[in-house]
């Protein structure tokens, strides 16, 4: 595991205000609204919200494969400081052939059913390097044995439906790696599997990463996941951050009032409570979100000062959250109850410079 | 007919099929503790030797038989009255089937199931009208299972009027009722389920199971389909209606986390057949068939600074159609490997025994494990190659 701490070289993706939004026929979707974070080189990064709250849309953008009625509005995604936002078709395609990979939400979705597995991870090879066809089989094959797939020579032969969930994903994560990215973004890689292919799953993209030394984005709703895999963890609700630290500061010591509800809500091996927390309301409609703090309606803390949009404040080094609240919890300082002009300016002043 | 006392009735008189009033009872029960957990023991619904098989057809026109799915293969046990049963086990180990053959929405190959000693089976359509009132079924999807074209109103005011609750106006504010019981807002009773979120739908389903005042209810996957948010309020509310109501449950699902929360016995189903069945905290804490152990091991840790090394299972769970030989599992099982492969994994079917009070286990093997043989067993596995069982020796 990297320490998150320690990594001196800066920045292997970094995004800034990054704005996607849909342009429905109902209105816009702010499915991405001003998200900032950063992965350094080797570090893993959790992703966690619930349905909808802008995940996929955010990793999308990273490749770019936004499609209409949305677009990338705003913001930027620095690709080792460039950014990616002005490649051109073809640079992008040399990114996503080479420094980022992704494993989609949906293994099925993504390989194509009409060609063998061991085709797919051979043409994935073929456009990263420059080496003959035979050269590139052979590698897939190599591959699939990397990722645990027995008889590789005879599986890569196979089409995706003749395999089941786990050995698609691993295919898929085969693929993925086949262009020795710098970057794997893995998007909910093993929330249609079982537990224990789950758990295969998991253990097989701790060593992989360990020996390609490569970051990986890990998307996923799954907050047990995130607590095995991740050095740090951003919180998504409705399309913005709204809390980012290292892995244990968010499991021990959580800031933001809809990521101390999201913990006390799921039950837990071992887990004594007989009543669970739970966090009242649902998640707002995106085509009619609230104004100020889009947790307000739900949050147990909220003030009269939630109607402004809140500030972005530093908790402590390296931890973030977005809200009112002080990092002691207390209510700001310039009152709970403070009208919005002052809150606003108070929000610029709070916020995290950079954000 | 008072709430109270029907709620928890067992007189099969006092539940006649088309009376005007059936199923008001459970709208107007009162939340006071008539739901206090019954004796121990006392036995609702028991389920014996059942088995499914889904024929597989073949030929020109479908009618030579290939084979069979082994969906539910020789399952027994008691579910007793009060008390919530979980059911765990992979996908395609059978739990829906389990679940759907119980409730006898579909036939079963044979076997038999008991609900208050009556032989579910060999009732007649009429006399299951009655039994039926007593069984309901919350399905996992909350999206799939509500007609879209009907309101809240209709769908869940369906069962009563098919059981004999014609009067729209005692069926509207029955409707009202459980809207209200289950936390939905009354007034939403003409709206439609694409006007409701997917926590609110599962509401309406289980709002729509408990319109009948069943005793019994299947909760197949109830909160799988939910946010981690919503699925904490379903919980609770499954829970606070079964105090409420003194509801039974057989509680499906294959989030190992939820299933301790809810349930006071837990079965682990593997292939069809139940390999493990015991009180939850023996079951959670001192699992006795490995199977179990690794189901347990391979939950993600939900506390960074206890990442560990864990118990992986290799392979995928074989086809139900050809069953592995003896013991289901022993194509995967750690224990066997680690204990030399002995023969009676393989040539004995082990049969679910009782190891101690409250803890049943189908290994031939299950006084072997220990949390030393556990640990063992996940320091020698390799890291990568957990795709398939090494050859066996
Ligand atoms: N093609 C589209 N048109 C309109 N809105 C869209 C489109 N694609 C996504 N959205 C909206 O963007 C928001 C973010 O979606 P996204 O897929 O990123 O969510 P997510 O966090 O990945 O959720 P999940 O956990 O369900 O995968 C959602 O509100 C979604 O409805
Ligand atoms: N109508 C059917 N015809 C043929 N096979 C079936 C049918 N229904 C279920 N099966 C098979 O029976 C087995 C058990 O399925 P079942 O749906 O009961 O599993 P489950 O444990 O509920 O799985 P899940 O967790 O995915 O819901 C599976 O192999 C399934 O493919
Ligand atoms: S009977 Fe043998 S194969 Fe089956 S679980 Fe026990 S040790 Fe494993
Ligand atoms: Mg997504
Ligand atoms: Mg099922």
């Amino acid at each position: 595991m990297t320490n998150a701490v320690d990594a001196g070289d800066v920045g292997l993706l970094e995004l800034r205000d990054l704005k996607t939004h849909f342009f429905t026929q109902d209105g816009t979707v702010r499915a991405v609204d001003g998200v900032t974070f950063e992965i350094r080189d080797g570090q893993t990064l959790g992703v966690v919200g619930e349905s909808g709250c802008g995940k996929s849309i955010t990793a999308m953008s990273v490749l770019r494969l936004i499609e209409r009625p949305g677009r990338i509005i705003g913001g930027e995604v620095l690709l080792r400081g460039k950014n990616v936002l002005n490649y051109s078709d073809q640079e992008m395609r040399d990114v996503r052939g080479n420094q980022i990979s992704m494993i989609f939400q949906e293994p099925m979705t993504s390989l194509n059913p009409v060609y063998t597995c061991g085709d797919q991870i051979a043409e994935a090879v073929e456009l990263h390097e420059a080496i003959s066809r035979r050269e590139a089989w052979g590698r897939a094959i190599e591959m699939l044995a990397q990722v645990g797939i027995p008889e590789p020579a005879r599986r890569a032969k196979q089409y995706p439906h003749q395999m089941s969930g786990g050995m698609r994903q691993r295919v898929m994560i085969a693929m993925a790696l086949s262009t020795n990215p710098e970057l794997l973004i893995a998007d909910e890689p093993t929330t249609a599997l079982d537990v224990t292919i789950q758990a295969q799953i998991l253990e097989l993209m701790k060593a992989l990463r360990e020996r390609n030394k490569m970051a990986i984005m890990l998307i996923t709703h799954d907050l047990g996941v995130v607590a095995e895999m991740a050095d740090e963890v951003v919180v998504m609700y409705s399309g913005k951050v709204f809390e980012r630290a290292d892995a244990l500061t968010i499991f021990e010591q959580p800031h933001n009032p809809y990521t101390r509800g999201l913990l006390a809500s799921i039950p837990r091996l071992g887990d004594k409570r007989e009543r669970l927390e739970v966090i009242r309301g649902v998640v707002p409609n995106p085509l009619n979100l609230p104004t100020g703090c889009l947790f307000k309606r739900r949050c147990p803390y909220a003030m009269p000062v939630c109607d402004t949009p809140p500030p972005v404040r530093q908790v402590k080094a390296g931890h973030i959250s977005r809200c009112w609240l002080t990092p002691e919890s207390e209510p700001p300082s310039i009152g709970a109850d403070a009208p919005p002009e002052v809150a606003e300016a108070a929000a610029q002043e709070l916020t995290v410079a950079g954000r | 007919m008072t709430t109270d006392s029907e709620a928890n009735t067992m007189d099969d008189a006092s539940r006649a099929p088309g009376a005007t009033d059936v199923g008001t009872s459970a709208a107007t029960g009162s939340v006071d503790g008539n739901g206090a957990r019954p004796s121990d023991g006392e036995t609702l619904v028991r389920v014996q030797d059942l088995v499914k098989h889904f024929p597989i057809r073949g030929g020109l026109l479908g009618v030579s038989k290939l084979g069979a799915v082994r969906a539910v293969d020789g399952v027994s046990f008691d579910v007793r009255r009060g008390e919530t049963l979980g059911l765990v086990g992979e996908s395609g180990c059978g739990k829906t089937t389990l679940g759907k053959v119980i409730l006898r929405l579909i036939p079963a190959t044979s076997g038999e199931v008991y609900i208050k000693d009556r032989a579910m089976f060999k009732q007649s359509g009429n006399q299951m009208k009655a039994i039926r009132e007593d069984m309901q079924v919350v399905f996992q999807d909350p999206y799939a299972s509500l007609n879209p074209r009907m309101t809240v109103g209709e769908i869940v005011g369906e069962g009563p009027l098919v059981h004999g609750l014609s009067n729209r106006k005692k069926r509207e504010a029955l409707v009202r009722e459980l809207l209200g019981r289950v936390g939905l807002n009354q007034s939403h009773i003409h709206r439609y389920p694409h006007e409701f979120s997917g926590g609110q739908r599962q509401r309406i389903g289980i709002a729509r199971a408990l319109a009948l005042n069943p005793e019994f209810v299947v909760c197949d996957e109830p909160v799988s389909a939910l946010d981690v948010s919503i699925q904490s309020q379903v919980l609770n509310l499954l829970d606070d209606l079964q105090k409420e109501l003194g509801l039974t449950y057989l509680f499906i699902a294959h989030n190992l986390a939820v299933v301790e929360h809810i349930s006071d016995r837990v079965g682990v189903m593997y292939l069809g057949k139940i390999v493990e069945l015991a009180d939850v905290d023996t079951l959670y804490r001192d699992p006795r068939h490995p199977y179990t152990v690794a189901l347990l091991s391979a939950v993600p840790e939900t506390d960074p600074r206890r990442r560990r090394k864990r118990l992986v299972l290799r392979g995928d769970v074989p086809s139900p159609v050809n069953p592995p030989s003896g013991c289901r599992f022993h194509t995967r099982c750690w224990l066997r490997e680690q204990l030399g492969n002995p023969e009676n994994c393989v040539t004995e079917e082990p049969p679910l025994r009782v190891l101690a009070p409250g803890q049943q286990a189908a290994c031939h093997w299950a006084e072997k494990i220990s949390p030393e043989a556990i640990q063992s067993a996940a320091d020698r596995q390799p890291t990568v190659a957990t795709a398939e069982p090494a050859p066996a020796a």
